[in-house]
């Protein structure tokens, strides 16, 4: 019997335009979110109404004002241009921190979980030991490690950042380029005899990205916290930089007289976090994944 | 339905289910009834809504699915209108359920008599948990060891079948009316799927309880339903006998897939067409949601929606034509091969090949010891059920996995025992189609750039050559060129498998490793794809390693026929011989299980002995399932290897004159399958 | 008994991780930085003070001696001295490892009611306006830093509502109630913020149960409401839950250095920021190989338990 030929199925209009209307409102919002913090990053400094260490703005220690929103330190600063000033310290040592963790962390990872054999099971170790170390902990001993002349450093933070995250991530990558070699597709490629870089790049990579993108933005997602932490300890960048985390410990002690100068600077911190991790929330649900949000 | 009254009772019943951001209908305006102690047999494809309507006879409820109208009544009592306290008396009491995946079904940290003797506690059967002599019974009903040592067993210390016995056994506990079973044996093998069913029937019988059968698997029902309904894309499109289905079939459903069974015996009967095209189902029309791939379909059929017409007494089908169409006759198939197959060359031998996990002396014999030749051109088929080696035997051949001992020649080389270490020329004339369309296809690249691939890496093609070749292999396997921008989530799970089959014809291979490729398709689609394949063969006059467990697939596609069994070669011949005597015990019991339409089983199987297969112990591999068992002697001494007539070997201490003796099939008579 | 043997396995598994750790932190600590002398000292140190103190610290012999010496010293209790007091590293350590477990087991009270009932509450009104709202609680609470909540709620309980304690200075001295009344602000933040986290992990763990073939056989078997979650969905939803608890135990350990610091609670976690910010070797090394310990030790308690209940792995 002659079978027929078939046509394939009518092609929606465009892929990725139905895929927009199928977001859920938790991506959405998020993307808002992050579009504010981004936009006040960039442009924050044009029109913020003070500098960030200047002084003599009003009465120090003076609580919100239509002037003032988050009050005047105890130094005479404009707390809310510092806060706006800050803006751009946190997101970039977040994301580059983040990203470069997630590069090295995704590439040994990868490599480790595809190739197995002694060198996967000797990167399992050196892995386990460093994810055994509480991340900030291990911040802290990396920042020590680094000498007096480099603290404050921004790139040491971004660097600290980094070697926290990365083991971290190259375990997911690990688990991912496993799960992903077991599949009968990549088993084709390699019953026609393609060289494990060809596999890597054409098989496991594309279909690794997902699991690296919502890692990304997990990871992201925590990386203020983070380097907040840090700065709020005295381990990360030094005064007058205007770091959200610092600034939290600097006005501390005046809670009780203005607290909304801490209230300030936490509340900038707290809305970027959570517009982050609805984003990563989202974005996984896109991907069809599920995603623990939190530090891990 | 008139008559006494009725048990069940289910009116335009239509169910929504939550799918990305709306609604869609799984169920549409179902109706039907059964009468106390019937056998309803609810049959469909993927996607039908047949499992959905038996959750609803149990007022199933989740937060992804919602009631959109009609009911389903119980002793006329409206089953979707009441409270959660009055399901649960009714539950396991009144109405049980057998579930699809017993081995998921079964809690599996709680012992299997605790989860017995709590159907039994919750509906007052019984007053304590520790009452073990009130399963003894059913227990004994349902063919599963009564010592108080296997009740203290937890789910995953049983097989597959004595898990679904004890499903069997929860849902009689409390004598139940009605027994909703939702595809009880689609993961079991074909022997352990017929002792279930004639476990069925022998209880039907003796309890007279009334049965609601879902399944895919029409040959199925023949064996145990009073009346079976069609569903199509979430409609009851025919209800009739189960002899008026198989005989005169009404709706052009129906007539397809009757014709699309794999049919064991009888090649010679004409057959009706079976299904062409594929259900789309962003594509349905507002009427008949047949009508795109109906071979009748007119313009009214598209436009209005057809609904379920009494024919008479027991019959109702919907589709307005039913008087005029009769089913579409096959056209004859293509002849099975050029030249015959004995003078061909060998493309294949495997010679005395083991495959061993663990060290030589006592791993895990996976293949014993087996040997065979496929020759140019030929089907050869690899029969066994799950465990028998089939599957590790073509990993052995593509070289994922190295034979402990023995040889695989390719055209006369000798292939390396892994992949790595083969030619390029070697790995491209052996090419392996794998089981699941959802895994092997790279869901983010094109299925152009996929079929691309083996002409980049064998024959350095770029450019429109290679765009002109991919259009070839499309063509080959009857998919037009706007296949090659789609991926992989876009298609069926029978075009991906088309893909695939594409994919590896493009590297020109001389042997395809096909490994159980038509299991993870509906039927429907199973016959298309077995047409082309012989389309191929015909075309192409490629070799082909078919693994299967499903008999009736092979007799309609093999030229030579091997069966195995806990790794070890039982019978190998030409189709013909081993589709008839003298049987191995082994292959006679597989084809006795095969369920064929319209053929009852003449007589009840013995009860199981479930025993796993003797490997690497001395004897027979078979021995101690062994319906046919001669004595001590199987277990103690390897039987010899006899050879009958036409190329016919098999391993067995009775002879060649004693199994001919022994061999009843196929057993009885029975009426034509419609025309 | 093939049980023992993976227990062995995985006790064998995590030594082998320790000792790992010990060789990353002897090396960032005292290998990378150079001349750890200078760095003790500062600046401004003469030579001599760096030679005395080279010597005082064995710092002139080659690195795997000083690294097996330093490793010998932890295996048999010897923590050395620290730079700072001159008193051995135990007697510094006791006390505040005594009232960071304290305070880690109150925060674990705390803990268990706060993640259990709202999960619970998720799970059964899923997809529910209560489902929703608690959602978004979670998600806020999470994404506010550890030193902001603890920040807020020492303002809150402190200058708002003056019921407790703005310092948690204790020592041998203080009652028990003096100790409660410290302890009840750091224990409470960080409760939350272990609580908040596992909240999210249950819920999703025992909707996924709650969705499982045979919850749903047992729904069907027509058994109750009640019976289902408490005898077929709970006990099958704790193991992964064990899971988080070993991770809440690790975050533990980090977060305490945060929330001691906050409300200067003597403990474990604010004795390693002071030996960090005064360069005390000894004291710093001690405290990360402890803190390292106790993560891997909860790790490897979970991954036995996890084993422990699963009767696939109980009866192979």
């Amino acid at each position: 019997m002659a079978i027929e030929q078939v046509s394939a199925p009518k092609q929606t209009s465009f892929r990725y335009r139905v895929l927009w209307r199928q977001t859920p409102q938790s991506f959405r919002i998020g993307l808002i979110v992050l579009l504010v913090h981004l936009i006040v990053a960039i442009t924050g400094p044009f029109w913020a109404p003070y500098g960030f260490s200047q002084m003599g703005t009003g009465i120090p220690l003076s609580g919100m004002s239509w002037t003032h929103p988050f009050g005047i330190d105890q130094l005479g600063r404009d707390v809310f241009s510092r806060v706006v000033h800050g803006s751009h310290i946190v997101i970039l040592l977040s994301l580059s921190g983040t990203a470069i963790g997630l590069l090295a962390g995704a590439v040994l990872g990868l490599l480790s979980g595809y190739l197995g054999g002694w060198f996967d099971n000797l990167l399992q170790r050196l892995l386990e030991a460093l994810i055994s170390i509480p991340f900030l902990v291990l911040a802290l001993i990396a920042i020590a490690s680094a000498g007096p002349e480099l603290s404050g450093n921004p790139i040491l933070v971004v660097l600290v950042v980094a070697l926290v995250y990365a083991p971290r991530i190259a375990r997911i990558a690990r688990a991912a380029a496993m799960d992903i070699a077991t599949r009968d597709f990549v088993t084709v490629a390699r019953l026609r005899g393609e060289s494990a870089w060809s596999v890597m790049r054409r098989e496991l990579l594309p279909n690794a990205t997902g699991v690296l993108l919502v890692e990304f933005a997990l990871r992201a997602g925590y990386a203020p916290v983070l380097v907040g932490s840090l700065g709020f300890l005295g381990f990360g960048l030094r005064p007058p930089t205007p770091e959200w985390g610092l600034m939290i410990s600097e006005n501390r002690a005046l809670i009780i007289i203005t607290p909304i100068t801490v209230l300030g600077p936490g509340l900038a911190l707290a809305s970027l976090v959570v517009g982050l991790n609805l984003f990563t929330e989202g974005l996984a649900r896109i991907l069809g994944r599920t995603v623990r949000l939190g530090n891990q | 339905m008139t008559g006494a009254q009725q048990l069940l009772e289910v009116r335009n019943l239509s169910v929504g289910y939550r799918q990305g951001g709306g609604w869609s209908r799984a169920v549409d305006d179902v109706s039907f009834s059964l009468r106390p102690g019937e056998v309803f047999g609810l049959v469909g494809e993927s996607g039908c809504g047949k499992s959905t309507v038996a959750l609803q006879l149990l007022g199933f409820r989740h937060v992804s699915m919602r009631l959109e109208h009609g009911d389903v009544r119980f002793k006329s009592q409206a089953l979707t209108s009441m409270s959660r306290r009055e399901l649960d008396e009714l539950r396991g009491d009144r109405i049980a359920f057998v579930p699809q995946n017993p081995t998921t079904a079964l809690n599996p940290g709680i012992r299997i008599g605790r989860q017995l003797t709590e159907t039994m506690l919750a509906h007052g059967r019984v007053k304590n948990a520790e009452d073990a002599g009130a399963i003894v019974g059913i227990l004994k009903l349902v063919g599963l060891p009564v010592d108080p040592g296997f009740q203290r067993r937890y789910p995953h210390q049983l097989s597959g079948g004595q898990q679904q016995r004890v499903c069997i056994a929860m849902a009689l506990a409390c004598d139940p009316d009605l027994l909703v079973l939702d595809e009880p044996t689609t993961g079991l093998d074909v022997t352990t799927q017929e002792q279930i069913i004639s476990l069925l029937s022998e209880l039907r019988v003796r309890i007279g309880v009334a049965m609601l059968y879902v399944t895919h698997d029409l040959a199925l029902l023949s064996q145990i339903a009073d009346r079976i309904g069609v569903m199509y894309a979430g409609r009851m499109v025919e209800i009739a006998p189960t002899d008026e289905i198989f005989l005169r079939p009404r709706h052009p459903y129906t007539q397809g897939l009757i014709a699309s069974i794999p049919v064991i015996e009888d090649l010679s009967m004409s057959r009706a067409r079976p299904l062409r095209g594929l259900l789309r189902r962003r594509e349905l029309p507002p009427g008949c949601p047949f009508a795109p791939r109906c071979d009748h379909a007119l313009e009214q059929c598209v436009a209005e929606r057809q609904e379920l017409e009494t024919i008479d007494d027991a019959r109702a089908v919907a589709c307005w034509r039913w008087r005029e169409i009769a089913p579409v006759p096959a056209e004859p198939a293509p002849p099975a091969g050029v030249g015959t197959l004995a003078a061909r060359a060998a493309v294949l031998s495997v010679d005395h090949v083991s495959v061993i996990y663990g060290p030589k002396s006592r791993g895990f014999r996976a293949v014993s010891d087996a040997s065979f030749e496929i020759k140019e051109g030929e089907v050869f088929a690899l029969v066994g059920e799950s465990g028998s080696g089939k599957s590790t035997l073509a990993r052995a051949i593509s070289g994922l996995t190295a034979p402990a001992t023995g040889a695989i020649m390719l055209r006369g080389e000798k292939l390396a025992d892994t992949v790595r270490h083969r030619s390029d020329q070697q790995r491209r004339l052996i090419q392996y189609i794998f089981q699941n369309p959802d895994a092997s296809l790279n869901p983010r690249a094109r299925i152009g750039e996929a079929i691309a691939r083996p002409l980049v890496h064998f024959f350095k093609m770029e450019g429109a050559a290679a765009r002109a070749k991919i259009a070839d292999a499309l063509g080959d396997v009857r998919l037009d060129g706007s296949y090659q921008e789609r991926f992989p989530d876009q298609l069926s799970g029978g075009e991906r498998q088309r893909v695939a089959i594409a994919r590896a014809l493009a590297a020109k291979p001389a042997l395809l490793l096909c490994d159980e490729i038509l299991s993870a398709l509906d039927v429907s689609v199973q016959a298309n794809i077995l047409t082309l394949l012989r389309q191929l063969k015909s075309e192409h006059g490629i070799a082909m390693l078919f693994i299967s467990h499903d008999l009736a697939v092979v007799r309609m596609l093999a030229d030579h026929v091997c069966v195995l069994y806990g790794g070890e070669v039982m019978e190998i011949g030409p189709r013909e011989q081993v589709f008839a005597p003298p049987f191995h015990p082994y292959t006679h019991s597989l084809l006795h299980a095969v369920p064929v339409p319209l053929q009852r089983p003449d007589k009840p199987s013995k009860a199981p002995k479930a025993t796993e297969p003797r490997r690497g112990e001395a004897g027979c591999v078979y021995a101690g399932r062994c319906p046919w068992q001669v004595g001590s002697i199987c277990e103690t001494e390897r039987p010899p290897w006899r050879e009958g007539e036409g190329g016919l070997g098999l391993r067995c201490h009775l002879t060649l004159d004693q199994l001919n003796a022994r061999a009843a099939w196929p057993p009885t008579t029975r009426e034509g399958i419609a025309v | 008994m093939p049980i023992l043997r993976l227990v062995a396995g995985r006790i064998l598994l995590s030594v082998l991780t320790l000792l790992i750790v010990s060789l990353i932190v002897f090396a960032v600590l005292e290998v990378l930085p150079g001349d750890v002398a200078s760095r003790i000292l500062g600046r401004d140190a003469t030579p001599e003070a760096l030679e005395l103190l080279r010597i005082k610290l064995g710092l002139n012999d080659p690195a795997p001696v000083r690294y097996l010496h330093w490793l010998g010293g932890l295996l048999s209790g010897d923590f050395g001295q620290s730079l700072v007091s001159s008193r051995p590293v135990t007697d510094i350590l006791a006390p505040r490892i005594y009232n960071t477990v304290l305070l880690s087991l109150y925060a674990f009270l705390l803990y268990l009611p706060l993640t259990v009932i709202p999960a619970l509450i998720q799970a059964i009104r899923r997809d529910r306006p209560v489902d929703h709202g608690l959602s978004i609680v979670t998600l806020v609470l999470l994404s506010m830093p550890d030193f902001l909540l603890a920040t807020i709620l020492l303002f809150t309980f402190v200058v708002l509502v003056p019921i407790l304690p703005a310092i948690s200075l204790v020592d041998h001295s203080s009652s028990a109630l003096d100790y409660l009344r410290a302890m009840t602000l750091p224990a409470l933040t960080l409760a939350i913020v272990m609580a908040v986290y596992a909240v999210r992990m249950l819920r999703d763990n025992l909707i996924e149960v709650l969705d499982s073939d045979y919850v749903r056989m047992a729904e069907l078997k027509g058994l109750s409401a009640k019976r289902v979650l408490l005898r077929h969905a709970l006990p099958n939803a704790l193991v992964p839950t064990l899971n988080v608890t070993a991770l809440n135990l690790a975050y533990l350990v980090g977060g305490v250095v945060v929330v001691e610091k906050v409300f200067s609670y003597p403990g474990f976690g604010s004795l390693l920021v002071d030996s960090l910010q005064l360069r005390d070797l000894p004291v710093i090394e001690t405290t990360v190989m402890i803190a390292a310990l106790v993560y891997v030790g909860a790790n490897l308690i979970a991954d036995i338990a996890a084993v422990l209940l699963n009767p696939r792995l109980r009866t192979a």
